[in-house]
C-alpha cells in the first residue's frame, strides 16, 4: 500500500532527526514538504516500489538543504531504515546532511548549489534521446537560483524542448543571510523563467490541491517546452515560532524546543 | 593530433551509438567530420560550460557514454567543481577532453592558457588524467579512457609538432615511454605532452641521455615508475605545466613516497570521506586523527 504522506508526520520525520543528529537547516526542509508529498503521492513513478527501477522518474533534490523532508518521504516508502532516522548524524551512518548519491532515492549529490538543476536537465534529455517517457522533477531553492548554472541549464532545456523536464522553485523568500529580496533580487521569478521559454504556473507551496492540479496542468500541456511550477512558501512551514525565521536555518533543537516543535505538530493532528 | 582526435571521436561513436559528444561551443572545424556522421551523438551546449558538464553526469546516469570537450583553461579549470561532485564523486564514465593546454593560444593571453589543468584535477580522486605526446600516444590514451569506464580527463597540448612513435602498437601500458635510447645511466628526462619533443632534441646536447615521454599522469604505477628509475642519479622533468602538481611534482611524490628519508607525507590520500560522521571521525577516517598519525610517524622514524 503506498503511504498516503500526511505533511505532519512528514515535519514529525524532520524535526525527529535534526534533534537526533543536532543538525541545522530545518527551515529549508520544512519549506518544501507538501511539493514532495504531492510529488511522491500523485507523479513520482517508481515501478515496484524500487528507488533505483531503470523506468522511475527522477526527482532531484538540488537544493540538497532540505534533504531532512526528503528522508522523511523515504521512511514512509520504507526505503529507509529506522535506525538511519534514529542515528542520523552519528559516526559511520549513511545519510549526510545534504544530499548525496549512493542512498537510494537520493539522485545526485548537491548542496553547492546549482547543480542539480544542470544533472537533471542531462537526466531528461538522456531520457528523451532514449525515447522514454520518464520525467524528471528538479526542486530548487529561490536563493539557489542566484546560481549562473540555472539559467545556463535554463536556456538549454528550453532551446532542446525537453518537455519531460520540471523545475519546481521553493520560493520561501529567505535565503542563508536575509531576505533574498534584500540580497540579490529576484523580481519576477515567473516571469524569468517564462521568458527563458518555460510553461509556468504558480501556487500556495503549502496547498496540497493547488500543486497537485498545477503539476497536472503542466504534465497534461502538449506544448513542448519544459515546465516550471513556482512555489510560494514559507520557510519553517509547520511549527509556528519557526516560520518565516532564518535562525532555523542554523538552529539546533535544545530538548525543550524540540518538545514544543514536537507538541505543536501533534496538538495541531488531533 | 588533431586528426587523431578527430578519428578517436569518431571510432567512438560509430562504436558505440551511447557515445555523445558535447562542446562549450569550442572546437571549429575539429568536429566537421563528427557532426557529418553521427549528427545526433553531437551536442553543442552553448557558451555555458557549467551547464554542459552537469548534463553530461546527468546523460551518464541515464547510461550515455559523454566525451566533453572545451579549451583547458575553461574544461577542467571553469568547472572544477562540477567534475569534483558531479562526475568523480559518483565515478561516471565521463571523458574530459582540454584542447589548447599550455601556452598554445601564446598571443591570445593568459585567460586562454592554461598550465593549472593537471594540478587541479591531480587532488580529486577517482579521474585518471592523461597527456599525449602525439597522434600515437592519442589514440592509445582514448582508447585507454573509454575502457575504463570512469573519468577521464585528456590534456590536448601543442598538436602540431609531429610523431614522436612511429606507432600506436609500440605503446604500452609501462609509465614510462622510452623516446630516446642513451646509455647514461646517471641521469635520465622524462617529459610528457608537448615537451617530449623538445626533451628529445635537448638531450641530443647533453650526449647519451635516455628520455621518457609520460602520457599517463594519474594513476601512476608506482612500482614499475621506481623500478625504471631505480638506476638514475639524476632526474630531469619537463613539462609545459605549472612545477606546482604536475608532471615533476607527481615523479618527486612517488620516489620520496617509496624512500622517505627525509620526507613522510601525512594529508588525504586521494579519497573522497565515505560515511557521515563527526568532524573527529571523518579525521580518522582519513588517518589524521593523533592515534594513527602516532602509529605511521612511528613507523617512518624507525626506518
Amino acid at each position: 500500500m503506498r503511504p498516503n504522506f500526511n505533511p505532519k508526520s512528514i515535519r514529525k520525520t524532520v524535526i525527529e532527526m535534526a534533534y537526533a543528529g543536532s543538525t541545522v537547516h530545518i527551515g529549508c526542509a520544512l519549506s518544501i514538504v507538501e511539493i514532495l508529498a504531492v510529488l511522491y503521492r500523485q507523479f513520482l513513478n517508481y515501478p515496484n516500489n524500487d528507488p533505483l527501477h531503470v523506468d522511475r522518474d527522477y526527482l532531484v533534490l538540488s537544493k540538497g538543504h532540505g534533504v531532512m523532508a526528503q528522508y522523511a518521504c523515504m521512511r514512509e516508502l520504507n526505503w529507509l531504515p529506522e535506525k538511519a532516522i534514529k542515528d542520523y548524524f552519528s559516526n559511520g551512518s549513511e545519510l549526510k546532511g545534504l544530499s548525496e548519491f549512493g542512498v537510494p532515492g537520493l539522485e545526485v549529490t548537491s548542496g553547492s548549489l546549482g547543480h542539480g538543476f544542470s544533472i537533471g536537465v542531462g537526466i531528461a534529455l538522456g531520457a528523451k534521446l532514449s525515447n522514454t517517457n520518464q520525467k524528471t522533477y528538479v526542486i530548487v531553492g529561490d536563493g539557489e537560483i542566484n546560481e549562473g548554472s540555472i539559467w545556463e541549464g535554463a536556456l538549454f532545456a528550453a532551446h532542446h524542448q525537453l518537455k519531460n523536464f520540471t523545475v519546481i522553485v521553493d520560493e520561501n523568500g529567505l535565503q542563508a543571510l536575509g531576505y533574498t529580496s534584500e540580497i540579490l533580487g529576484l523580481g519576477s521569478i515567473e516571469s524569468k523563467f517564462a521568458s527563458f521559454g518555460f510553461e509556468v504556473l504558480s501556487v500556495d507551496g503549502h496547498n496540497e490541491i493547488e500543486i497537485h492540479s498545477a503539476l497536472n496542468q503542466l504534465q497534461n500541456s502538449l506544448s513542448s517546452k519544459p515546465k516550471a511550477l513556482i512555489a510560494k512558501t514559507i520557510k519553517g512551514k509547520g511549527i509556528s515560532f519557526m516560520e518565516n525565521d532564518n535562525i532555523w536555518h542554523y538552529t539546533r533543537l535544545t530538548p525543550d524546543i524540540y518538545a514544543l516543535a514536537i507538541d505543536e505538530l501533534v496538538r495541531n493532528d488531533l | 593530433m588533431r586528426n587523431a582526435l578527430s578519428a578517436c571521436l569518431i571510432g567512438a561513436a560509430r562504436a558505440n551509438e551511447k557515445t555523445i559528444l558535447l562542446t562549450g561551443d569550442h572546437g571549429y572545424s575539429l568536429f566537421d567530420e563528427f557532426r557529418k556522421y553521427f549528427p545526433n551523438q553531437f551536442i553543442n551546449a552553448g557558451i555555458a560550460e557549467q551547464n554542459m558538464v552537469g548534463m553530461a553526469a546527468g546523460l551518464a546516469k541515464k547510461g550515455f557514454l559523454p566525451v566533453v570537450y572545451g579549451l583547458s583553461a575553461f574544461v577542467p579549470i571553469r568547472v572544477l567543481e562540477q567534475i569534483k561532485i558531479d562526475i568523480c564523486y559518483e565515478c561516471l564514465p565521463v571523458i574530459f577532453l582540454g584542447d589548447g593546454a599550455g601556452f598554445t593560444y601564446s598571443h591570445l593571453g593568459v585567460s586562454h592558457q592554461c598550465n593549472e589543468d593537471i594540478a587541479a584535477l591531480s587532488a580529486i580522486p577517482n579521474i585518471s588524467i592523461y597527456s599525449p605526446a602525439d597522434r600515437f600516444e592519442m589514440k592509445f590514451v582514448f582508447e585507454s579512457a573509454l575502457q575504463d569506464k570512469a573519468p577521464s580527463y585528456i590534456r590536448v597540448g601543442k598538436c602540431d609538432l609531429g610523431d614522436i612513435h612511429d606507432c600506436t602498437s609500440e605503446l604500452n601500458e609501462q609509465p614510462l615511454l622510452n623516446v630516446r635510447k642513451g646509455n647514461n645511466s646517471s641521469t635520465v628526462f622524462l617529459a610528457t605532452g608537448s615537451m617530449v619533443k623538445k626533451t628529445i632534441k635537448l638531450a641530443e646536447r647533453f650526449g647519451n641521455i635516455s628520455v621518457y615521454s609520460v602520457p599517463k599522469l594519474k594513476p601512476l604505477d608506482s612500482k614499475k615508475l621506481l623500478v625504471k628509475l631505480e638506476q638514475f642519479r639524476k632526474i630531469v622533468t619537463i613539462e609545459e605545466h605549472s612545477i606546482h602538481g604536475g608532471l615533476g611534482a607527481c615523479i618527486a611524490e612517488h620516489i620520496m613516497r617509496s624512500d622517505p628519508k627525509k620526507i613522510f607525507s601525512i594529508g588525504v590520500r586521494d579519497r573522497f570521506s565515505q560515511k557521515c560522521g563527526s568532524y573527529e571521525y571523518l579525521l580518522k577516517e582519513a588517518g589524521l586523527d593523533e592515534e594513527s598519525m602516532f602509529a605511521s610517524i612511528s613507523k617512518f622514524l624507525e626506518e
